[in-house]
């Protein structure tokens, strides 16, 4: 690629701001859909998690179906071992912080200076990461946990493109009704479109499964007519941008690391989907002012060590897995590819070592509950 | 049950737990050490600006079944969510 067009910044700030927006209006949050789950038992995000990936999954089979898009198009990465450990301590530095990749931008336009602070620890460990790439992690880490040189996504079978889809949807709407029964699952829809009624920007909460369905369609739109939604690639690059400003861009290319993440880039510089990670805290600052949610939220002295030790950790393994929870669950799992189905095990995993054995919270998810008992009587 | 804001505001509390600049897990894990020592019957208030432990906390009192949530005031991104420990 030469040069960008101005249209893809226009176009990547509206899904930036769209997607900033949404996440802070359902508080939609990666670390919680899986820790309240095993802790508490408190499936709400879970749920939204599910519906995005079932919505994303079903609007690439349909993009690829129509030709929108191309198979080379979806996001696959080499499969390896390194897919399930940079997922797993990805999973771990998340709950350490507190926030996934989106949650810290969200909540960092939402006023909260923690997430500020994880997002530069992020960052830092990106470059961590950058400085021992070329040869010790290439070499010695990468190369012996590859199992397969590129990557595989199940779209890449010769099978109906919707086939998969449908038939995993299909899958999760079954088990759906088992639990809930016909007039549930339905009456779930009714519940989710409640929260539009009246004047929905000054509401401070949307129901997650209808923002989960809303964000699953935007990434549709993003894959067909820009990229596949990513977060850690573009702050990467955005702090390699910085290090051209203070070492020159010499130091870029010089790091091979950073010098192939900027391959494709015209030069050194901003990109539309940097733009849009910009554009997520806007919109997600914005959501925030209407409902009156926004301030100014700083945090207590004593947990900065987990800000700062969770947003390394989330910096070095998203290089790893590679990538976020968004890129691997949304791009990734809707992609149907391999590498990142394994990254999302990995995650659930971190989250599942960090909620246990760190933070030792309850685990009520492998506890006999009382309500259990009153069923069996 | 739920409490309207100015009856929530009139309880009388027996223990106020400061989460404000703290976030998850930690606005959990501080609320149920608090309804640990209380004795039941015993209204806990946590104050917090963490939004979304307005959801969290009361999901998971209500599973522990360890408390009842009463009600939550919001003013400014500054939330109180009061619990009466069971």
């Amino acid at each position: 690629m030469e040069f960008f067009l101005i249209d893809m910044f226009i176009a990547a700030a509206i899904f930036g701001f769209l997607y900033g927006f949404l996440l802070q209006k359902a508080d939609f949050c990666f670390v919680a859909s899986v820790r309240d789950f095993v802790s508490v038992r408190d499936s709400r995000l879970g749920k939204g998690v599910l519906i995005l990936i079932a919505t994303a999954m079903m609007g690439w089979g349909i993009s690829l179906t129509f030709g929108w898009s191309t198979i080379g198009e979806v996001w696959s990465v080499p499969i390896g071992f390194t897919n399930l450990v940079g997922g797993l301590l990805f999973g771990i530095g998340m709950t350490i912080a507190g926030s996934c990749a989106s949650g810290a931008l969200y909540r960092a336009g939402m006023g909260y200076v923690q997430f500020w602070i994880v997002i530069i620890s992020m960052m830092i460990g990106n470059i961590l990461f950058a400085l021992v790439y070329d040869p010790w992690t290439a070499n010695y880490v990468q190369q012996p946990l590859q199992l397969a040189e590129s990557g595989f996504s199940l779209f890449q079978l010769n099978l109906p493109f919707l086939l998969l889809p449908i038939l995993i949807v299909g899958v999760m709407i079954l088990i759906t009704i088992r639990q809930f029964g016909v007039k549930g699952f339905f009456n779930g829809f009714k519940e989710a479109a409640m929260d539009l009624k009246g004047n929905p920007l000054k509401r401070s909460h949307w129901d997650i499964r209808l923002v989960a369905f809303l964000l699953g369609v935007i990434a549709t739109v993003q894959f067909i007519i820009m990229s596949s939604i990513s977060i850690t690639g573009p702050e990467t690059r955005m702090v390699g941008v910085a290090l051209s400003f203070i070492f020159g861009e010499e130091f870029i290319y010089n790091n091979t690391y950073l010098n192939q993440m900027f391959a494709s880039f015209p030069s050194i510089g901003i990109g539309p989907e940097e733009t849009l990670i910009i554009f997520i805290v806007l919109g997600a600052f914005v959501a925030s002012l209407l409902s009156g949610s926004f301030r100014l939220r700083l945090p207590k002295k004593k947990r900065l060590p987990y800000a700062i030790g969770g947003g390394l950790l989330m910096g070095i393994s998203s290089r790893l897995a590679p990538g976020c929870n968004i890129a691997n669950v949304v791009s990734g799992v809707g992609g149907l590819s391999i590498s990142s189905i394994i990254v999302v095990i990995g995650m659930a995993v971190g989250v599942f070592i960090a909620t246990a054995y760190i933070f030792k919270m309850p685990l009520l998810l492998f506890q006999k509950m009382d309500f259990e008992d009153d069923i069996a009587s | 049950m739920s409490l309207k804001a100015e009856e929530l505001k009139g309880l009388e509390i027996n223990h106020h737990v400061d989460g404000v600049g703290e976030v998850c897990p930690h606005t959990l894990n501080i609320a149920l050490s608090a309804l640990k020592k209380a004795k039941p019957g015993e209204v806990v208030v946590e104050e917090t600006d963490h939004s979304i432990a307005t959801k969290t906390i009361p999901a998971a009192v209500k599973m522990n079944k360890i408390a009842e949530v009463l009600g939550i005031v919001e003013e400014n991104g500054l939330y109180k969510i009061y619990l009466r420990k069971l």
